[in-house]
């Protein structure tokens, strides 16, 4: 049974990079920059495989910074005025960010692709509008609030106990990923995505399947969301940011678009090379390297680079016959 | 406070003034709608690629800003046949939100190619015309503004011309109309693509001479807004129709000078989305949209 | 085939960058081992807020260079003098951005110190770092009080080098109500006591929302006479503001109070003179005083006000007056054009660096800590309180006078040039109310 699951190069090469994941702090624990830059990268895993995860229904979002930020803002107020802990109010970001997600997503269903991109970014700019104003007293407009760090920070070595804390939550959202993807929900959900009307036809109402996606995604979104402010320790409405809602769709274009495992290679491929980038010295040169990247990967490897294996064997096949 | 018939005016001059450029900008982008079927996000960056070029020229030669239409539009309509070419003919008729992915690659590009070359800081220029006011009833109209809405409604004009008078005007309005068909009749539909994206991105371009020369302050991450209310904008007055583009464009610009003077200055650019996401919800296809497809 | 040469030629040159950027990062020694003193200089070097960034840097790079020409800091438990060692932290003008820059200056390079900051959002969300690891920073932007004044986290390491948001309202009121009401009222014959209409119009950014409730807590702190007839925000960035201006005239104040960065205040004064015809006051905010905004703003400057700091063209006459020409025209030989405000303030930082350290006679975290907090050295370039830079106990802040420039004409650049008018002990010329100017009506 072990010797069979391993013979499988993708469970193989899941596994070694899990074990990377909970080895590495053993050899740079001691070192604050990385373990920063780690923790980052684990957040946008999970908020790039949350957004990921929109698109398996056939939808996508220019605004998802929407839900990154809602989550941010439900966890972090629940925290700071009812003074629970960060890591129980996480789950109630989420929460928030979904049931935002699912009503925002009414609106949504019905739209075409480009509308759709439209709204989702629109919202973005009205939620950030109505916090730093009509919400003001609430959220503390411009201003922001602290937060309760995930683990306080009197604690030895907390930032790598927060590191293992966010790596199990990572690995529990893609495990769930998953599993609702091989679910039958997740074959409904491919069968809208290829192609809505067959789907009608077949009995399928796409409106609750798109919504589930909606509110899922939200989740998500919603938990990356109030990890990165319990990060940090304080929020502000700069977490709205248009650069917020790119990220993600950057890093899973990068890694694979509609695959579990593009968003985290692209996440970690984009990150080392933008911080790389960063360390030589690169200031808009860095963003002009992204933005080429990006629009050679929909060219030339329209699956990103978890199909570059598969695209190498291919093409190394044509040139020999 | 009391809001006079001279304040509402003259609040509506301004949007008339702010409609020009959406105008510009959405008529481009609902051209290259009508023809391609896609979305260029980074349609803004050519109004940004438009104002620098404006001020480039200026600065080396000196020569009236708006001369220098006839500098910026041709090389916007280069920039737009070579991005077209490189990056947008690729992808046609591959994933749905391609097109939308490619623009945030090209975003990045434009933005910091410009300000690798003239750095990021605020820019601004100024016009001859700047200090010159006619009184107009109970308002002063800055001369600038005037001739900004003379030269918006001279390249509609030329622009409706050249759509239905010439060969190649026809051709853009056949492939619009049935790609299939124009095909059939021996239109090479991929030089009209071409064309096509050129001449939006050529329209964004006078935009951008006319954002620079009325006095109004730019750096390279000024086209993306503008951009995506360009888009809200079409998305109202229907897609490929270019009389919508106009009466959206004006209307965005009047609803958000009468926001800013009503809820304040910081609704200005949520409301033209809340009045996008109002009409999507009515009217999934937008209001003069058709299903097609 | 081309496609995939194109393509495999920038994977592979995407794997040599990455390989060379790994080796970019090693972790450096401490300072007592290297011979020199680190410091860590956070500046925007990309994104929304570079072109301060850059101003930043450059005159950090300058007070670094000055003190090495000398010799360098001389520090008494090495026994002789280090040279000064500055790296950059670019924080990309993002909270996730700072958060890296600030963790791999303090255990990449190990820095013994911290200069910079811009934005107010960049660095709450990186002052959890700097408080866990202790290390001496001192802030020269943040200016917004809810920044400085947390007090969920230990702040004793951070040294805040910027009038906040608090001090420049209350400078900018007392200057409305000292100067400018006696004045209006006197030239128009208006009743001492009749409330001066004051509109604001202010950027809708942490920054801007600060200067406002500054404004309104010390109108009613010290019931003065003075009436806010209208808030008006406008989007950061902002480039049209004739709607805006059209809905503040209609409301008919005597004065508009403007918190805006340098790129929104020219359009609005233009537009406010120009296209409104608006025929108001306006009074900007320290950091506008730019050359950039002279040059910008051609004529309609004329008889504007502004609060000031660090002006390029104004220069308080006494003991500041040898150093901001000096630092002015040496910026300007090294870099070409003027540094800004926040140049000057960060510059000063690094000489308020090297004083702390001298102080303590050793670059050990705590120990420079307690020399800052302990800190008075002579005021250098911006006029301080007491004429001398020290931290205040409660939250290490140091207290800057403020003074009002007005803008003339002047005929040989065909640009407006300030001139200082407040306070007395400073002031070059008095106010003039300008002859263009019509006062609101009640």
């Amino acid at each position: 049974m072990n010797t069979s699951l391993f013979r499988d190069p993708l469970t193989l090469a899941t596994a070694i990079v899990v074990l990377i994941a909970f080895l590495i702090p053993l050899f740079v624990g001691s070192n604050l920059y990385y373990l920063t830059v780690l923790v980052l990268m684990l957040i946008f895993i999970i908020y790039a495989s949350a957004w990921n995860f929109l698109t398996f229904s056939g939808q996508g979002s220019l605004g998802h910074a929407a839900f990154f930020g809602l989550g941010a803002y439900g966890a972090s107020l629940m925290a700071a005025r009812l003074g629970l802990p960060s890591i129980l109010t996480l789950l109630f970001g989420g929460i928030f960010a979904a049931v935002i997600g699912v009503l925002i997503g009414l609106t949504c269903v019905r739209l075409r692709e480009w509308f759709l991109a439209m709204v989702t970014f629109g919202f973005a700019v009205i939620i950030q509008t109505l916090v730093v104003s009509q919400l003001a007293p609430v959220t503390g407009g411009w201003d922001g609030f602290p937060v309760p760090k995930l683990v306080p920070s009197g604690i030895q070595g907390s930032l790598m106990i927060e590191y293992y804390i966010i790596l199990i939550i990572t690995i529990a959202t893609i495990i769930l990923f998953r599993w609702l993807l091989k679910s039958r929900i997740g074959l409904a959900l491919a069968a809208i995505r290829e192609n809505e009307i067959e789907a009608r036809a077949a009995g399928i109402n796409p409106v609750p399947f798109k919504l589930f996606a909606f509110g899922v995604s939200a989740f998500f979104a919603g938990i990356a969301g109030s990890l990165e402010i319990a990060h940090f320790g304080y929020v502000t409405p700069e977490i709205f940011g248009i650069d917020l809602s790119f990220w993600p769709i950057i890093y899973s274009i990068t890694g694979g678009l509609g695959t579990l495992a593009g968003p985290v290679i692209g996440t970690i491929v984009v990150t080392l090379l933008w911080d790389g980038l960063n360390a030589m010295g690169l200031t808009y040169a860095r963003f002009i390297i992204i933005g080429v990247l990006l629009v050679l990967i929909i060219i030339f490897l329209p699956k990103g680079l978890v199909s570059l294996p598969a695209e190498i064997r291919k093409r190394m096949k044509r040139k020999d016959t | 406070m009391d809001v006079s018939i001279s304040i509402l005016s003259q609040v509506a001059f301004w949007g008339l003034y702010s409609g020009c450029i959406y105008i510009l900008l959405a008529t481009g982008l609902n051209l290259i709608f009508g023809v391609m079927k896609i979305v260029n996000f980074a349609h803004g960056e050519f109004l940004m690629l438009g104002t620098y070029i404006t001020f480039f020229l200026f600065v080396i030669t000196g020569f009236n800003p708006y001369v220098l239409l006839i500098g910026s539009v041709p090389v916007l309509i280069v920039a737009g046949v070579i991005v077209e070419r490189l990056c947008f003919r690729p992808i046609l008729g591959t994933g749905k939100l391609n097109e939308i992915f490619i623009s945030l690659g090209l975003i990045y590009i434009f933005q910091n190619m410009v300000a690798l070359i003239w750095t990021d800081e605020w820019r601004s220029m100024k016009s001859p015309f700047s200090d010159i006011t006619i009184a107009l009833g109970p308002v002063q109209l800055p001369l600038d503004y005037l001739i900004i809405i003379v030269v918006t409604a001279v390249i509609l004009v030329l622009l409706h011309f050249f759509l239905k008078r010439t060969p190649i005007g026809k051709a853009i309005r056949a492939t619009s109309q049935n790609r299939k068909g124009a095909m059939l009749m021996g239109i090479n539909v991929e030089k009209i693509n071409m064309l096509t994206f050129g001449i939006g991105a050529g329209l964004a371009g006078a935009a951008g001479t006319l954002w620079a020369v009325s006095g109004q302050v730019f750096n390279p991450y000024m086209g993306s807004i503008p951009a995506i209310k360009g888009f809200a904008i079409i998305i109202l007055g229907g897609l490929g129709s270019i009389p919508g583009a106009i009466v959206g464009g004006l209307a965005i610009g009047m609803v958000e000078n009468f926001t800013a003077f009503t809820l304040g200055g910081s609704w200005k650019d949520a409301v033209s989305f809340i009045l996008l996401i109002i009409i999507l919800v009515v009217k999934p296809t937008g209001l003069f949209g058709e299903d097609e497809e | 085939m081309k496609r995939e040469n194109i393509f495999s030629v920038f994977l592979a040159a995407c794997l040599v960058l990455l390989v060379l950027s790994t080796g970019c990062t090693d972790q450096q020694p401490p300072a007592a081992q290297s011979g020199e003193v680190k410091i860590g200089v956070i500046a925007s070097m990309t994104g929304a807020a570079s072109t301060t960034g850059k101003d930043i840097w450059q005159s950090a790079e300058l007070a670094a260079d000055e003190i090495n020409a000398k010799g360098g800091i001389k520090i008494n438990s090495l026994g002789k003098s280090v040279p000064i060692r500055l790296i950059q932290g670019d924080d990309e003008s993002t909270r996730e951005g700072g958060m890296k820059a600030v963790s791999k200056l303090i255990t990449q390079d190990n820095v013994d110190l911290l200069v910079g900051g811009y934005s107010s959002a960049v660095v709450s969300a990186h002052q959890s770092i700097v408080a866990e690891n202790k290390v001496p920073y001192i802030i020269s932007g943040a200016s917004s009080s809810s920044v400085s004044h947390r007090n969920d986290l230990d702040t004793s390491y951070m040294f805040f080098h910027r009038p906040n948001t608090d001090d420049s309202g209350e400078a900018s009121v007392l200057f409305i109500e000292e100067v400018v009401r006696p004045a209006v009222n006197a030239k128009f014959g208006f009743a001492a006591e009749r409330p001066f209409r004051v509109a604001v119009i202010y950027q809708d950014s942490p920054f801007g929302k600060g200067q406002l409730d500054a404004v309104k807590n010390v109108i009613k702190a010290r019931s003065l006479p003075i009436e806010v007839v209208a808030e008006e925000p406008f989007k950061m960035g902002e480039s049209d503001f004739r709607t805006v201006l059209t809905s503040v005239k209609a409301k008919n104040p005597d004065m508009i109070y403007s918190v805006t960065f340098l790129n929104e205040l020219v359009p609005l004064t233009q537009q406010a003179r120009r296209d409104v015809n608006f025929n108001t006051l306006i009074m900007a905010i320290e950091n506008n005083d730019d050359p950039d905004y002279y040059k910008g703003v051609g004529t309609y400057g004329e008889g504007m006000v502004m609060e000031s700091r660090f002006s390029p063209y104004a220069v308080p006459k006494g003991s500041t007056e040898v150093a901001t020409t000096q630092f002015l025209s040496n910026f300007d030989k090294k870099y070409g054009g003027f540094a800004g405000m926040m140049g000057a303030a960060t510059y000063e930082s690094i000489y308020i660096a090297k004083e702390a350290i001298e102080k303590a006679g050793t670059v050990e975290k705590a120990k420079v800590k307690d020399a800052l907090s302990n800190l008075a050295m002579p005021q250098m370039m911006e006029i301080m309180k007491g004429g001398t830079i020290q931290f205040s106990p409660d939250f290490r802040e140091s207290k800057f006078d403020l003074y009002v420039v007005q803008l003339s004409m002047d005929q040989a650049s065909g640009e407006p040039r300030p001139e200082i008018i407040w306070p007395e002990n400073l002031e070059a010329r008095a106010f003039v109310v300008p002859d263009w100017y019509t006062p609101g009506t009640s």
